[in-house]
This record gives C-alpha cells, structure tokens and sequence, in this order.
C-alpha cells in the first residue's frame, strides 16, 4: 500500500471535479465554533520534524516558533521602522562598529528572568550555528559582552547590514541558556506564546504565555494541525474544522479555485512566505551553453500552467516583491529572456546536442518535479540532448556534496530569497550550487558594508545584475504567499521575523 | 512437533538477523543524511559534515550496525537524531493510533468478506451471489485514498457528522478519539472487506467441490450444515494465510489512510522518517515490524499444524 505519486495526483485531479461538486452543495458557512471560545487552529502542510531552530532552517519550523514563541532582540516593521523585542532600547555609534542592547525586564515562558548571559548565550549560539542564514548575520562581529546587568555591547569590525536585519530575523532570537538541551521538542522564549505540546505530523498546540511583556493576545489558544495532503486540509477547512490554511502550495492552487475556496474564505496574497523558483544551470558548463539553456526557460507556460498569475509574477531576478531591489521580468531585467527559436539556431551553430545533459527533477517536492513537465520538453524542442532524472532532495543534497563536479545540468529549485546564499569566497566554500563568482561576492560584501539605506539598495541591485548575467542561477517565478482565512478572523499581518506567521495580531 | 517448532524457530532467528542487515544497508543505500535535511537546501558542506559528525554519521558502517544491534538487543531501540525523542516512546505513541485503526479495519473487513464471501460461494448461481461478486471486484479496483477522500467529502464536509481528518488523542477525549477512527476505518474495512471476499469466496469454493463434502451432502446435510461441519475448518486455512498476510501488510502499510485522514500513525511515522534519513528511527521500527511479521508468520505455520496435521507430519 506505498504511497504512488503519481497515481495519487492523477486522483486529487479527478477528486477536483467531485469536490467542485459536493462544495456547491454546502450552505453558508457559519461562524468557526471557536471564535466563542477564544480558539484558532492553522493548518501546516509540513512536518518539521525538529524544532530546534539554531540547527535548523526548515520553514515548517520558522513559520510558527520565531516571534510567536521566542523572539529576537529587535522587529523591523514593514514601515521601515524597527520596534523593540527582547531588548527595550539599543543605540548605534555614528560608524556603525558599536550596537549596545539593553535588555528588558522580562521572563521567559517558564518563569525564568531574561538575562544578560542568555542574550550573550543566544547570539553565541547563532553565531556558531550550522544554518548559515544564521550565522552570516555575525561575520562582522568581532565581540559580544556584558556591559552590566542589562546591557550588551555587540562590537563590530566593519559596518554590517547584514549584522543588524539578522537581529530582527531568526539570527537575533533569544532563548533561555538552561533550557537549551530541550529545544528540539520545546523551545522557550519570550513571545506572546508558549508551546504546549509538539506531536510530528500531528500538531503543535500553543497557549498565550502569561509571562508575556506585552499585551495578551486575544486568542488564547491556538493549535497547528499539520495536515500533509492538501486536499485533506482543504476539506477540513471546507467543513470548519480549521479556521485558515495560512500557507497554500502552488498544487492546491487549481482546486481550491474550482472548489470556490477563493470567495468563500478571505484570501490574502504575501511577498513575505513566497519563494523564488530559479533554474540551476551547472556553472561547469560553458557560459554560451548556459545562456542557451536559460533561454528555453519559458516562465509564462510554467506560471499558466498552475492557473495562478494571482500568486506569481515572472522575474529574472533573485527576489520576492517585498525586496526593495526585485525587478518583474522586461526586457531590461531579462538578460536570456524565453526564445525557443534563438535556442534552436543556438544548438544547431554550435552543436549542443551532442552534449549529455542531466535534468535533475525533484521527486518529493511538487513545486519543483512538477517544472520538469514543461521545462524538459521545452529544451528536447529546441535539440537539447537532455535526459530527466527523478531524485529526491537528501539523495541530491549528498551528491551535490560529495565534492565532485556536480553531475546535474539542470535542476529547478525554489527556496529562501536570500541572495546572500550565492555568496562564495573561494571555490573551496561553493554552496549546493556551486556558484562561484568573485564579482558577485564583492557586491555583496560591498552593500553589506554601505552605511545608509540607498547605498544597500544600488549595490544589491548591482549583485542582483551580476548574478542574472551569470546564467548559473536563473530565476523563473517569485511566488507569494497565499493563505486562506476564515471570513471573521482578522488582523493578519505580513510577517516581521523572516517567514513566521505571528498569532497574536489574529482576533475573531 | 518440538522438531517443526525448532526448525522454524531456527528459521525465524536467521530471518531476522537477514533483515537486520537487509534494512541497514537499505536505508543507507537510499543515499543522503540526516543532517543535510536538518540543515536544509542552502546548507554549506562544512555545516552538514559537522553536524554528521555530531550525529556519529562519519563512523564506519560496521560499527554503526553493531552499535544499533547492540543497542537493540538490551532493549534500546535509540534515540532520533533531531528530538533526541526515544525511538521506543515514539512507537509507542503511533501504536495507538495504528492498532486499533489496523485491528478494527481487519475486522470490519473480515465481517464483511466472511457472510458475503460464503454467500457469493454458495449461491454463485443466483443474481444476488453473482452481485456480491461483481462488488468485490469493483471494491478491490478502488484505490484506498479515493475511497477515502470521498467519504471524508460526504461525511465530513457535506454532512458534517465526522471529521474529514486530524487525531484527538486517546486521554484527551475517548470519544473524540473513536470519532477520529471512524472514516479511516470504514475506508480500510471496505477495501479490505472486497479483497478477503474473493480469497473467502475461492477458498469456499473449493471445499465445497471436495469428495468429503459431496459425501456429507449424501448424508442429507444442506450445503450450509456441509460447509460448517466438514468443510470450514480446510476453508480457513488459506483466509488464515491471507489473513496473516494482511496484518503483516496493514501494520505498516496504511500510510495512504493516515496521508487522507491526517492520522499520526506509525506508516506516517516511518515515510516521514525515510525522508528525513533519520536511520536509527526508521531501522529500528522496521525491525519491530519485521520481528512482528514473522512472529505473524510463524504463529500462522504453527497453526497450519493444528488446523491440519498432514502438515506437521509432512515435516
């Protein structure tokens, strides 16, 4: 009884027409039966399996611990403005080298005082931690000390972007030193809520913490039911067993438009918890192959496909909207842009179809084996000799790191919008992807460095160029977040700590 | 009969020790580590060799396997290498869950294959034998998950009497708990009951074809009076193989049901865990279950002798 893929999307699609049906059939909806009793539950379509966020970069994890349970030191709104968190106040000496924190009187959801030696402790941790959209935050600091009981002195060698967005991000978040053994199935922090329980693939129930330092949230409880099989979530909500779906995949999209999904419930589009889907084209091919290649990467058909212009937008840079230096795809952004006709001439002049290639399709992953439908037709059509391999992403993930040239061509991806990640000193410190670009590196540590806010965006906007010229990462689509929400509940705000959903803004 | 039960207690022991090693090296085989799927896609090589080494991933593969087996002979299924959750707890909590979705699955399958199955045998010339039959052909041909979406759709969302999906643990409510089990139970039976039918059917079939039975029907017994006299007892003994079959298969193959009905069960567990590369977690609850299925397995040898002692003699 193994579950066939395959079978079982062939299934969901023809389930479509049935529930488009039976969805007609229901009456108007009610109020949620929770709203009375100062209740909500979420739905997650991923396990995360561990909750251990210094180890672990998984979004299923950083949708619901940051902000909600452990927060960091400092939020930056969507204003532009940055509010406190674990630290009341903070100044900046004028060259950007000295940040000093003082810290609030708070406890922590288990009773303990906030302490000095925990902040030290935290940012220590995260300095050192495995997930490197965590630990980069700290490449410019060469010191963190206790000033006195409540303040911290961050010192650092050069000025750094990077240092100060990472504490309002996951970087900054602060825990409890002597509850660190536990994290993994109980994290501890400050935030308006505490975890009750965490049951893998079951569910993770919150309530609000009554040591909070601020205003108690107005729905007390809270339960994230994880629910794997998106027609399975859709259902429940359907039948208000749930009050939202914050986080809708790009395989749902079609049957939750067929169901009425969309008119029944509020939906809400976010830059936020998207991601940019990008094509890896292997950087050990030649530059001119490379081109040829990204030019048979026709974003449109992959967005149509999914019926869901509402929730994409074409791009050929590597952003979500919500980045100040994120282009749509025009011509001027679009270096390669689709052209099957000038693939063809290219394939033919130079004789690429005697060349193997690997399409690497990611068998576990819906958003990226389902590209591989209209990507590798697209490149046979224009005489690619390009073969498709399905793997899954720990299999990829070990040959990628074997540290052999990569044996994949062509692999399409989605993930973080950090372009940090591209990042890449030396060939030695290539990431998955194996990009490696001196120009791009300096960009970055370039607008790392800027000291004021115009200066950060023209040198982003400058790596943003290098990187899409490169034709090594190629981005497709920048997806957005779509979530669907029970029509009483409000007060859904776009999230402050990287992808966390915040409960505590949500009332009924 | 101490002979047969060494010789296959002999067997049971070797079996083990092959599937021992048989799902050590599968998982391994798999490729990729726990680590990489902790640290997610933009991880750097370094951090995931670190973070290996942390979990004693780089160690040779023998030590590995004879410091899992080692472990698993004192009783220690291990630890998950995110969690640092006992092994042993975790199955526990899917148990459960799983025993009795499995349990009351079978049954509900078996009191439907078992009437229906000897009915449709009995009276295979008659349009209601022939109807029973034809059912159980379109029920095996139904895939469990569609069977199961839609009665989550009818039940769950059109009449709102059962929830679509989700589990609400034992001590938190009984009856929220029953409730839980009742659509993925009915899902499971039905299937089930289709496909038991047909073995139910053959296997009636054929003792009533039987001399032993033609002969009690000379006697002046009815075909039923036949069958439960001298026919049932050599009916049973190849359901009691299907049946046994089944168990091994339910126990850890319901992943499809658990997916539909969001159900935290043990297949669930393991598919998550296979994903994850958690090795220790997925080696030593398939150890359990393969030392179940045999266990099954044996237990159903064993009973072949009783149900028929040509068979023990014959060994």
């Amino acid at each position: 009884m193994l579950t066939n893929s395959k079978s079982f999307r062939l299934g969901l699609a023809t389930l479509t027409a049935a529930a488009a049906i039976l969805a007609a059939m229901t009456g108007a909806m009610a109020a949620s039966p929770r709203a009375d009793e100062g209740k909500m539950i979420l739905v997650a379509r991923q396990d995360p399996g561990t909750l251990d966020y210094t180890k672990s970069n998984l979004t299923a994890l950083r949708l619901w611990i940051p902000a909600n349970v452990v927060e960091p030191l400092v939020y930056f709104n969507h204003d532009g403005s940055v509010s406190p968190g674990v630290a009341e106040s903070w100044t900046i000496s004028d060259d950007k080298l000295t940040y000093t924190f003082v810290i609030r009187e708070a406890k922590f959801s288990n009773g303990e005082p906030v302490t000095v030696e925990d902040v030290i402790y935290s940012l220590n941790t995260m300095r050192e931690s495995p997930v490197s959209q965590n630990s980069s935050a700290y490449q410019a600091v060469s010191s963190i000390e206790k000033v006195d009981d409540r303040t911290v002195r961050i010192t650092l060698s050069r000025p750094s972007q990077n240092f100060w967005r990472g504490m309002g991000s996951t970087a900054g978040l602060i825990q409890p030193e002597a509850a660190a053994g536990t994290i993994a199935t109980n994290p501890i922090g400050t935030g308006p809520y505490k975890l009750v329980s965490y049951t893998s693939n079951s569910a993770l129930e919150f309530t609000a913490n009554e040591n909070y330092w601020g205003e108690a949230p107005a729905i007390k409880d809270v339960t994230v039911r994880i629910i794997t099989d998106g027609t399975a979530g859709l259902n429940a909500l359907e039948a208000g067993e749930v009050d939202t779906i914050p986080v809708i995949t790009i395989d749902l999209w079609e049957q939750l438009i067929a169901r009425g999904l969309d008119k029944s419930f509020t939906m809400v589009t976010y830059p936020q918890i998207g991601e940019p889907t990008y094509a890896v084209i292997n950087q050990k091919l030649d530059p001119e192959l490379r081109q040829a290649l990204a030019t048979t990467l026709d974003r449109q058909a992959y967005n149509d496909a999914f019926g869901a212009s509402w929730g994409a937008e074409n791009t050929c840079t590597f952003a979500l909207p919500n980045q100040p230096w994120y282009e749509p795809a025009s011509p001027e952004s679009c270096p390669y842009p689709y052209d099957i006709e000038k693939a063809m001439a290219l394939v033919a002049e130079k004789g690429y179809a005697s060349i193997p290639l690997e399409y690497a399709s990611l068998s576990d992953v819906p958003d990226l084996s389902l590209p591989a439908d209209i990507m590798v037709p697209t490149m046979q059509a224009a005489g690619f000799n390009v073969t498709r391999n399905a793997i899954d992403l720990a299999r990829y993930s070990q040959l990628i790191f074997q540290g052999r040239p990569p044996q994949f061509d062509v692999t399409v991806m989605s993930g973080d919008a950090d372009p940090a990640q591209w990042a890449c000193p030396d060939e030695s410190q290539a990431s998955w992807s194996t990009y490696c670009s001196v120009d791009y590196t300096q960009a970055l540590a370039d607008a790392d460095e800027a000291l004021t806010d115009e200066d950060y965006l023209a040198l982003m906007k400058k790596a943003a160029d290098i990187l899409r010229k490169d034709a090594v990462i190629v981005p497709i689509i920048a997806k957005k977040g779509v979530g669907l929400f029970e029509p009483d509940l409000k007060g859904f705000l776009e999230p402050r700590v990287a992808v966390a959903i915040e409960f505590a803004p949500l009332h009924w | 009969m101490p002979i047969y039960i060494a010789r296959k207690l002999a067997f049971f022991i070797l079996a083990v020790i092959a599937a021992s090693i048989a799902i050590f090296l599968l998982i391994r085989g798999a490729g990729g580590n726990v680590a990489a799927v902790v640290l997610g896609k933009d991880a750097t090589a370094e951090a995931i060799n670190a973070l290996a080494q942390q979990y004693g991933l780089d160690r040779p593969m023998v030590v590995q396997y004879f410091d899992w087996i080692g472990k698993l002979l004192q009783g220690d299924l291990g630890r998950s290498f995110r969690t640092n959750e006992s092994v042993a707890d975790l199955v526990v909590s899917r148990l459960s869950i799983s025993i009795p979705l499995c349990v009351s699955g079978l049954v509900l399958g078996l009191l439907i294959a078992i009437p229906a199955g000897t009915y449709s045998a009995l009276y295979s010339d008659r349009p209601l034998g022939a109807l029973v039959a034809l059912l159980s052909q379109v029920g095996i041909a139904v895939p469990v998950f569609w069977a199961g979406i839609l009665l989550s759709l009818l039940f769950g969302v059109r009449l709102g009497w059962l929830p679509t999906g989700g589990w609400t643990n034992w001590d938190a409510s009984f009856w929220g708990a029953v409730r839980s089990l009742v659509l993925p139970v009915i899902s499971l039976g039905l299937i089930l009951g289709a496909s038991l039918t047909r073995y139910v059917r053959s296997a009636v079939l054929d003792v009533m074809n039987q001399d032993y039975v033609r002969t009690a029907r000379a006697t002046g017994m009815t075909q039923m009076q036949a069958l439960l006299q001298v026919g049932l007892r050599n009916a049973a003994l190849p359901i009691a193989t299907v049946v046994g079959l089944q168990i091994a298969e339910l126990i850890g193959g319901t992943v499809i049901i658990e997916t539909v009905f969001s159900l935290p069960g043990l297949s669930r567990m393991i598919l998550a865990n296979v994903a994850a590369r958690e090795v220790i977690v997925v080696q030593s609850t398939v150890m359990l279950i393969i030392i179940f299925v045999m266990l099954i397995n044996l237990i159903v040898d064993l009973l072949y002798g009783v149900l028929d002692p040509r068979v023990r003699l014959a060994r």
